[in-house]
This record gives structure tokens, sequence and C-alpha cells, in this order.
């Protein structure tokens, strides 16, 4: 009768020295895994050494015990390594082989895609003011901290600042907080009179359920001789006529914004609730007033003019601004801005 | 800013308007009332009760069954399970049958506990809506009212009406009662007079002759600065009404000196702080006991929070004989704080420039109700009204002898300029006739003084109170807000129709249907993303970089619209949406030598999962390279009016070697096209589905531009068109077969169109079948079928000659 501890041995170092060219053998992860199942699987070579120890005397069967644990460990290492390897062979192949036949006609696309839904608000609203007369003005995302605040009339140090908490680059340029840098662009780049929109992507250090750190907004000002606060109404009643319906109730209420003064926030009437009478019920989307908050505006304060190098005296103007996301929310029936960056297939396929 | 309807109305006794009617009104006025909260509204209907016995529950050790004096001579048993019931002759407040509490959404039933009838409930200030302690029932004060009284006749500050004012920063006046009501008198033409607090000092003690002395280092920083003292105090709990006046607008009581400041400070906006005197260390001989001074670099000090704070030589400090005791206009210092054993106290009311005051709060990380107050601007006018008033409060709340005088120390004061007011100007920005007096009325009310005027300009000097008043147009501005909006006319203006600058929107607009012609959806991604992010599409790596990110991931401004779209795909497959064809435009951000970053517009495109629009009698088949090119052809077509040539070769990182093609218009590159390198997809684990991208370089294609099309005459004559099936080798490009057949079929050879390629079946191995239709036109003439068949057989033996190509028998 053999020594079943010398037996157990012996195996044991005959597994040692197979596995290794066994798993070099393999030429696909298939086989490889076939290899392994060989020697680690249920019933493998090595399970099968494991179940012969029972035979071994206890004193003697620790130390086999470690040495068939030691040979498991250094054989499942070997597999991973070896699949590795087999794996970037694979991708050296794969990137290395035969070019697809990139001549073949392409295939054209069946039906056409969608739009998102803010750029079809911004497609929308810059419609809606060209045939006002405004024409639109290019802007850029990072910006001088003079163009965003400074020619704005945010005063260094001051709360003000703190309604548009901003990022900063390492450089020392600001994430547009407002498309109103355009404003500032604009009059270091037009002679008076002018009217302008400028629709985009603006920054601020708000990331819940109802901000993203990234949304948009758009623009809208005149410069000239004799621009009055009445004019500026008359702006916001013609884009509520066009954007919500004729009819639409504009409410404005005086706020503080540095760049205007006057300065006030619009309410419009919510459409969600009105009745066919006219009056209106109230509403989620309103949150039971009957209004809905959205633009800011104001007369162009003068300290802006005085900064762009244009005559307060000389000119006035207004300027009002919106944001896109909230408006397209509105227009679409959207409950949650999140939805607007997620990019879901389902939800961009409903615009 | 919380404002209690109740005080308002004291301030303002003229005041009948209802709360929702004031609200609409302020709101109006540019003071936004966001909501109107009923304070303590359990309270009304609830009555101070006396304890007149009690005895235990018979069966629950926990319970007490209390008799109580309702008043008039009525008495009734209820079961109480307070641990705090006071012996009798103590008054508390009974709920009684029917009573609703709105804290706790409860009516007083009757009901039994533990098998007692009890008709009736004590009351917790919790229950009551006053605090938030729900501890023991609330035990008034012996005195308070008979009983039998409405709890709210006894101590009235225990219901109100409490608005919400979401206040710009530019007025401060309004960050107290005091000047929301002489607001509210402005609005209604109420006459205004200020609470004048009366204080009866003590003879004989001065502030001086108790050791107090104060010294300005900072005359710029610090204009003003008022002391008073007071001796004998004694710190206790504060009474209820002060309580609850302090609750209902959002403060915790803590204890009367505490509290009178903070009560001082709602009512006139003044934020104001007490020290303990005895705390106070004297420094060298003749040197003051109170400085205000800046820092030392490194000095420390730690605040009523209980923070050690370094501070910096930029903070502007009260300091006492040896140190730091409080940071200016920001936070008290612990180791001067008011504690039960105060006896004597100095108040501080002091007017701090505002941008000192910010930097130091905005350094620290201390955003207090005090430095709300100062950044915005206190009132620099009111600072012995405030110390009066603190110090009259403190002789009849904390029994205090208030020393005779109060200390005042100037720096630099500012004295208001005087504004020139045009009325030809007011009428230009309003657009609406404003009369002239009703304007100059409103000014005065508002409490500005009119220094002179004639019938077209007027000189007004602003009230100390309106920091924000510095140019005529805000003066304009009050006139528009007190008057109302609604009184401007609504005039359409004509606009010179004004031409673009840049015309970036047109076309991007453009480019937006083209893409999504092309049968691509728009997606939004943020102009944010990752280092990591970036290097896993491997793209260049960022070089703007945020200072202040919000997250890791949203550190650096993109070079790629991957990261952002690739997000989204496996987003889209985690929602079991394999399916998508996106595309997002937008600028990516390359910093330059100096100056701003450039932004050159982007596009780029994903098409993931099965391309599930072919026609329903197809199966559906994963995306490939060609639905790719498919996509950039239709796009570039839309885009140009040409349609790109592709070009291998020194290809773009982030597509396939194999499958990957530069994209050329006019022989110029514009972009690229190809299966996502596989490294791509397995960064974003995304091996489920083929993934294939389409990357635009819009600036290009600006340049480029779309000519507008020529038109090309319509054929008068027939055509005639050949089919060709063809077995090549696989490795033979099908295009270089069409190529060949076009060139060798001659110009009569008006189109070559692959229409059928297959494998398999009788076509030998490494081969396929490829067939073609060629179609022959002549502009002049039928061409005859002889004509064709020879045109076409040199085609056929063109491709014969250079691709051994067969035709299918």
């Amino acid at each position: 009768m053999s020594d079943p501890q010398a037996d157990i041995e012996n195996k044991l170092a005959a597994l040692r020295e197979a596995y290794g060219p066994r798993f070099g053998a393999a030429e696909t992860e298939q086989q490889l895994r076939d290899e392994n199942a060989k020697i680690l699987g249920k019933k493998g070579e090595l399970t099968a050494i494991l179940k012969e120890m029972g035979k071994v005397p206890g004193e003697a069967r620790k130390a086999i015990g470690e040495k068939t644990n030691a040979l498991k460990q250094e054989v499942e290492k070997a597999f991973e390594v070896a699949l590795t390897a087999l794996h970037r062979a694979a991708r050296e192949a794969d990137l290395k082989g035969r070019p697809f036949d990139l001549t073949l006609p392409g295939r054209p696309p069946v039906g056409p895609g969608h739009k998102h839904p803010i750029s079809m608000v911004r497609e929308e609203l810059i419609g809606i003011f060209r045939t006002l007369g405004f024409g639109v003005h290019d802007g850029r995302e990072v910006e001088l901290e003079e163009n965003n605040f400074g020619k704005l009339g945010f005063p260094p140090d001051h709360p003000a600042t703190d309604m548009q908490d901003s990022f900063w680059t390492t450089s020392g340029h600001v994430l547009r907080t407002h498309t109103s840098n355009i404003q500032v662009r604009a009059m270091m780049g037009h002679k008076a009179p002018m009217a302008f929109i400028a629709p985009g992507a603006v920054y601020r250090r708000d990331d819940d359920a109802t901000h993203s750190p990234m949304f948009h907004q758009l623009e809208a000002f005149l410069i000239d001789e004799g621009v009055s606060m009445a004019h500026l109404r008359g702006v916001l009643r013609a884009f509520a006529e066009r954007f919500f319906g004729p009819g639409t109730p504009v409410r404005l209420r005086p706020s503080y914004f540095p760049f205007v003064e006057p300065g006030a926030e619009v309410d419009f009437g919510c459409t969600f609730c009105t009745q066919p009478d006219g009056t209106r019920a109230g509403c989620t989307i309103c949150k039971h007033t009957g209004w809905i908050e959205v633009l800011g505006c104001g007369m162009i304060h003068p300290v802006v003019f005085e900064s762009c190098g244009i005559d307060p005296e000389k000119y006035t103007g207004f300027a009002l601004g919106m944001g896109l996301d909230r408006l397209a929310m509105l227009r679409y029936d959207i409950p949650h801005l999140r939805l607007m960056f997620e990019n879901d297939p389902r939800f961009l396929a409903q615009f | 800013m919380k404002a209690s309807y109740r005080w308002l109305r004291s301030l303002v006794p003229q005041l009948t308007a209802p709360p929702e009617e004031l609200a609409q009104r302020l709101t109006g006025a540019g003071l936004e009332v966001e909501a109107v909260h009923r304070y303590g509204v359990g309270a009304a209907a609830c009555l101070v009760a006396k304890v007149v016995s009690t005895r235990p529950h018979p069966t629950k050790s926990g319970l007490k069954l209390v008799t109580v004096d309702r008043g008039a001579a009525a008495t009734q048993e209820l079961v109480c399970g307070a641990p705090n019931v006071p012996e009798p002759g103590g008054l508390v407040v009974l709920a009684p049958l029917g009573a609703y509490l709105p804290a706790k959404n409860m009516t007083i039933e009757k009901r039994a506990i533990a098998g007692v009838e009890s008709e009736g409930m004590l009351c917790s200030e919790a229950e009551l809506g006053l605090s938030d302690d729900g501890d023991g029932i609330l035990v008034l004060p012996a005195g308070t009212a008979s009983p039998g009284a409405p709890f709210v006749a006894a101590v009235p500050e225990a219901e109100d009406h409490i608005f919400d004012i979401n206040l710009t920063p530019n007025r401060p006046d309004c960050l107290g009662h005091v000047g929301i009501a002489r607001e509210i008198a402005a609005l209604y033409s109420y006459p205004w007079a200020p609470p004048t607090p009366k204080v009866a000092t003590l003879s004989g003690t001065t502030i001086e002759s108790l050791g107090v002395s104060v010294r300005i280092d900072e005359a710029s920083r610090c204009p003003h600065y008022g002391a008073a003292a007071a001796e004998g105090v004694q710190v206790k709990a504060s009474p209820l009404w002060l309580r609850y006046r302090l609750a209902s607008l959002g403060v915790r009581p803590i204890s009367n000196i505490v509290d009178i400041t903070n009560l001082v400070m709602l009512e006139f906006g003044h934020p104001m702080h007490a020290f303990d005197l005895d705390r106070l260390e004297r420094g060298a001989q003749g040197s003051a006991l109170i400085a205000v001074r800046v820092a030392k670099e490194g000095e420390t000090l730690v605040t009523l929070d209980g923070v050690e704070r370094t501070l910096a030589a930029d903070d502007l400090v009260i300091a006492d004989g040896h140190k730091a005791i409080a940071l200016a206009g920001v936070m008290g210092g612990k180791g001067s704080e008011i504690h039960e054993g105060t006896t004597r106290i100095v108040f501080e009311c002091a007017y701090f420039e505002p941008r000192t005051v910010r930097r130091t709060a905005r350094r620290h990380a201390l955003h207090t109700d005090a430095s709300h107050r100062f950044e915005r601007g206190v009132d620099p006018s009111d600072i012995e009204a405030v110390l009066a008033s603190a110090a009259a409060w403190t002789a009849k709340l904390a029994h205090a002898q208030i020393a005779a005088g109060t200390l005042h120390a100037q720096g630099n004061v500012r004295f208001p300029k005087t504004i020139r007011l045009r009325a030809p100007r007011l009428r230009a920005l309003l657009g609406v006739d404003v009369p002239w007096s009703e304007a100059l009325d409103i000014l005065v009310r508002l409490g500005n003084k009119l220094v002179s005027s004639t019938a077209a300009t007027a000189e007004l000097e602003p009230p100390p109170h309106r920091p924000d008043l510095t140019r005529e147009v805000d003066l304009i501005e009050e006139v528009l807000r007190v008057r109302g909006i609604d009184n401007v006319p609504e005039i359409l203006p004509a606009i010179h129709p004004t031409p673009d600058s840049g015309g970036d929107e047109v076309f991007r607009e453009r480019v937006r249907a083209a893409a999504v012609a092309a049968g691509l959806s728009e997606a939004i991604v943020l102009g944010m993303t990752s280092p990591a992010a970036l290097a896993k599409v491997k793209a260049d790596p960022p070089t703007v970089l945020l200072k202040n990110p919000l997250a890791e991931h949203q550190g650096a401004m993109r070079t790629s619209l991957l990261p952002g779209l690739l997000e989204s795909v496996s987003q889209a497959r985690r929602r079991e949406q394999p399916d998508a064809r996106l595309f997002a435009m937008g600028p990516v951000f390359l910093a330059t030598a100096e100056g701003l970053p450039t932004e050159p517009l982007v596009l780029t495109a994903v098409l993931s999962g099965t391309a599930s629009f072919r026609a329903y009698l197809s199966k559906a088949e994963p995306i490939d390279v060609w639905d790719a090119k498919g996509a950039a052809e239709a796009l570039l077509l839309n885009l140009t009016g040409q349609k790109p040539t592709l070009e291998r070769g020194d290809l773009p990182p982030q597509v396939h070697p194999r499958g990957g093609a530069w994209l050329l218009v006019g022989g110029k590159r514009v972009g690229y096209m190809g299966p996502l390198h596989p490294d791509v997809v397995d960064a974003f684990d995304l091996g489920a589905h083929p993934v294939m991208i389409v990357s635009l370089d819009l600036e290009a294609l600006r340049v480029i531009g779309r000519a507008a099309p020529k038109f090309q005459a319509i054929p008068k004559f027939p055509a005639n068109a050949r089919d060709i099936s063809l077995v090549v080798k696989d490795v033979v490009p099908a295009g270089d077969v069409q190529d060949a057949l076009k060139n060798a079929a001659g110009p009569l050879a008006e189109d070559v169109e692959l229409f059928d390629r297959f494998t398999g079946g009788s076509t030998p191995k490494d081969h396929v079948n490829l067939a073609f239709r060629v179609r022959y036109r002549a502009a002049d003439r039928t061409l005859t079928d002889a004509e064709v068949d020879a045109f076409h057989e040199k085609a056929r033996a063109a491709v014969e000659l250079r691709f051994g190509a067969q035709l299918r028998t």
C-alpha cells in the first residue's frame, strides 16, 4: 500500500509542473476556462487531491493542506494572468485586424431625431424677439470678471454677488453666471442704438433637485434714445401674448439686480389653471398664487452705460433675462429639472 | 427676514390692513412677502387655569389627576402626564374641549386615559405651537392672569402673523421692524415717528466711572462706536412675551440680556453686543478698555460658537487691553460672554464698514444675523436710540442700574450727499407723467430731506438708513416703487431691425436641424467634467480648471463632449434603453497662453444599440459603422452641400483603428467617425451593445459654409440601366470596384449603385458577391441597347482585369 502522504505530494508536484504549460497552450478564453475547470472545478484534479486528504494521518494533514491551498492560489493567480494575456492578445488582434470596408455605402438614417426641449424654447423665443426687431449677439461662457460682474455694477465684496455664487477658473476667469455679460460685450463692440438678444449656457454653484450647476438663459436688451419703462412693459406684453397666448396677464414687482434700475421681477398669469372665464383657479405649478415667476428685468443702470462708454444722459435702455430651462418646463409640462439633463431617450423622443 | 404683524402694528398704530393685504402691498413695493405664517395659533382657544389639587392616577403610576380652577368658580379634573405639574395655586394653560391645536393637529375631545375620563388638556409650549419645548406643561408666572382669562389676553405675543420677507440686498433698512414700519407708513401715507426709548439712569454712576473707555484705531473701518453700561444686572430667563416674540421670529431665547440684544436688533435692524464688563482686562496705564483694531496675524479668538479662530491681519476685532474679545460685526468672543453670574455689562452698538465685515465673515465662513446686517449697511444714525432701548429694557427686565451717559468714539464719518432729481428725467425713464409734487411727496415720506426745489428740479438728501440711495435713478425707482409699476403704460417700441452680431445662433440652428434630420436626438451635457473622465475617452487633458468645483467629477471644463454623452448612454442602458442615437453640440474649452480660453464649437454624436428603425420585415441588426457613415454623410451633405470623403490612417484615439475614418469635405478634415475604441468601451463598461461615434469640427464647417445649390438641367431622355453581379475576393473594397466600373463604363455612365452584397451560398470562400446597377444616359438622345451593351462590357472587362472579378453565374 502506498503512503497516502507521499502519493498526494507527488500528485501536487506533478500538477505544479503541468498547469503552466497547460494554460499557456490555451488559444481561446473557452479553452483556458476549460483547462482551469479541469484543475480547480468540482471534478478537477486538485479537488480530487483534496478529497484524498482524509487518508493522511492527522499530524501531517495540516502541512499537506497548506501546500495544497498554496498550489490552489498559485493556479488561480496563473489563470487570471493567462486570461488577461489572452484578452490583451485578442484586443491586439482585433485592433490590428483587417479594416472594415468603409467604401461600402453608408446606411441612410431612417427617421428624424428630436430637438431638446430647451433648444425648442430657445428657437421659439429667438423667433419672437426677431419679429420685434432684435438681433442675436454671440456669447462666450468663460468670461472676464469685469464683464460678468464689474462693468455690470456689482460692487466688490458686496452681498449682491451672493445672489450668484460663481465658479472660478484657476486662471482667475469666471464661468458666466448670467447671459448679461453680453450686454457688456455688445456695448463695447457696437454703437448705440442696438437691440440684441443673447441665449446660452450659464453656471452657478448650485446643485440640488431644482438647480443644475449649468443652466440656460436668454437676455434681451434695447438701447436707444428715449427708451422708457413703458417700452419695457410693451415688450413684455408682446412676449407674453406670443409665448403664453393672447390676454396673458403680466405683473411686475419691483426688485433688485445691480445692473438695472428700476428693476423688477415679472410674473405671468398661470396658463395651467386659467379657466374659460379668464380667472385662475390656482394649481401646483403656480403654487396656488395664479402667477408664475418667469423673468427679471429693468432699466439698464447708468453705471453700466458709464463703464461701457455710452453716455447715459443721451441713451437709455432696458434689459430682461429669463431662464430657458424653466420656460421649457412650463411649455412642455416637465415636472423636474433633472429630466432635462439626463438625456433619457424616452424623454427626448417626446419633443 | 421674518416680521411680526403684531409688532408692526404697535409701531404704526394707524395700520388697519389685514395681514394678507399688507403682504400684497409690501410685495408690490419690492419687499417680496413669500409667505405669511400663523404663530401660536393654538393658544387662542386656551385658558389660564389654576391648579387646585392633585392626586395620583388610580392605576397608572406616571399619571396624575389634576383639579384646576378654570374661572367663574368652575373646577374640573383632568388627567395629566407631565412631570412638572405645579403645587396648588400654580397657573397653567388649559385647552378645553373642542380646542384645536394646530401644532399637533389635534382637537381636544373627551376621552378616557387609563380608565379615567378627561375633558381637556394641560398644554406644553410645543402643543401650543410656541416653541419646541414639549418636556413638560407650560407653567405661568404667578400673577400672569386670573383663572379663566384667555391665554392670549394674558400674553398677546403668543399669537401672531409672521411675514417671511425675501429682502433684496439693497434694503438693509428693512432688516428691522422699525424700518419695515417706516416703509409701511410711507406706503400708506401714515404719519411716522421712530420709537424714542427713555432711560432712567442711576445718579452718581457714569459709564466713565465704571472704567469704560473706547479707542478706534481703524477710523475708516469703524466710523462710529457707541457703548453703554449697567451694573447690578440679574441674568435670568426672559418673560414669556419676550420669549414668544423671539421664538416667533426664529430666534432662540437664551437669557434676558442676550434676548434684549436680539430684540433690539430685530427692532432697529442694528446688531449690538453685550460684554461682561468684569471679564474685560485692562491694559497698560492710560490705554482704553475697549479698542477697535485689526487683528495681529495669527492672533486667536474663541468665538461664541466655541470655535477657536486664527485671525488674519485684515480682520477687524474688538479688543480689551490684552486680547481680541470679538470679531467686529460678526460674532462675540466666548471669554467675555454674558453668563449666569454676570453683574456688570457693556453694550456695544457700532457702525462697521460693510466690506470689512463681509471679508471677515467670508474668511471665517460665518454668516450671522449681525454680519448679514453690517454687510448690507446699518443705519449709522440710530446708535444712540439703540443703546437707549437696550438700556431701558435692561433696567426693566434685569433690574439693573444704568450708568449715566453713553460713550461714542468717532472714526471717519461719511455725510450723505444731496442728489439732484430732474422732472424731465423722471418722465423720460418711466414713460409716464408723475405729478412733480406727488413724486417729491413720496420721496419725503421715505425719509429724504427736500433741500430745495423748483418746478423742474429738486435737491434731496437721502436718509442715513438708505445707503442704497446715491444717484438720481435711485430716487426715480423709489417713486415708481411706491406709486406702483402698474401705473406705467405698455408701449411697444418701434425697434429698428438689428442684424445679428456674429451669426453663431443661426449656424447652431442649422447644425441642430441637420443633426435631427440625420436621425439624432439632442442631448445636453454639462460644461464641466473631470480630467479622469476625459482620460477615459482619450481626449486631450483639460486646460481650463475650476478653482472651486462643486465636486471632483466636475473639476474641469470639457475638451470633449464624449464623456457626457457616454454617461447618458450608460444611464439609458441601466434603464433598459439600449437604443440611443444622441448628439450634443457645444463649445469645448481650450486655454490660451494669455487671456480667455477659446471656445470652439463641436458636435459629437453617439449611435448605440440596434438599428431598430429598419423595416418591420427585416430583423433588428446591431448598429454598425455603416450606420455611422450614413449619419455622417447625411449631416455633412446637409451642412455643406457636399458628400464627405473618408480617409484612413493617423486616426484620433477615440475610434477603433479598423473602422475609424476621418471625414473630409473639399479635401479638409472636418471630423471623424467610427466604432468607439474598445478601450473606451471598456472604460465606460459599454460592451453589451456596439457604440459608434461621429464628431464634427463645427468651426471648420462654419468656414466652409454651404453654397447655394446650382440648378442642373433635368434629363430629357430616358436612362438605360444594366445590373452586374460580380464575385470578388473579400479583401477588395467594394468602393474600388464601384469606382472602376464607373470609370470604365465611360462618360455616359451616370451613376453606379451597389444594391446587394452577400457571402456564403455558392460564393467561394474568402469571396463576396457584389451587385451593382449602372445607369447610362446621354443628354441629347436615347441610347440604344447596343451602345449600352458595349459600354457595359468595357466596364465588366475592366473590373475583371483589375480585381479578377467574375460574373456571377
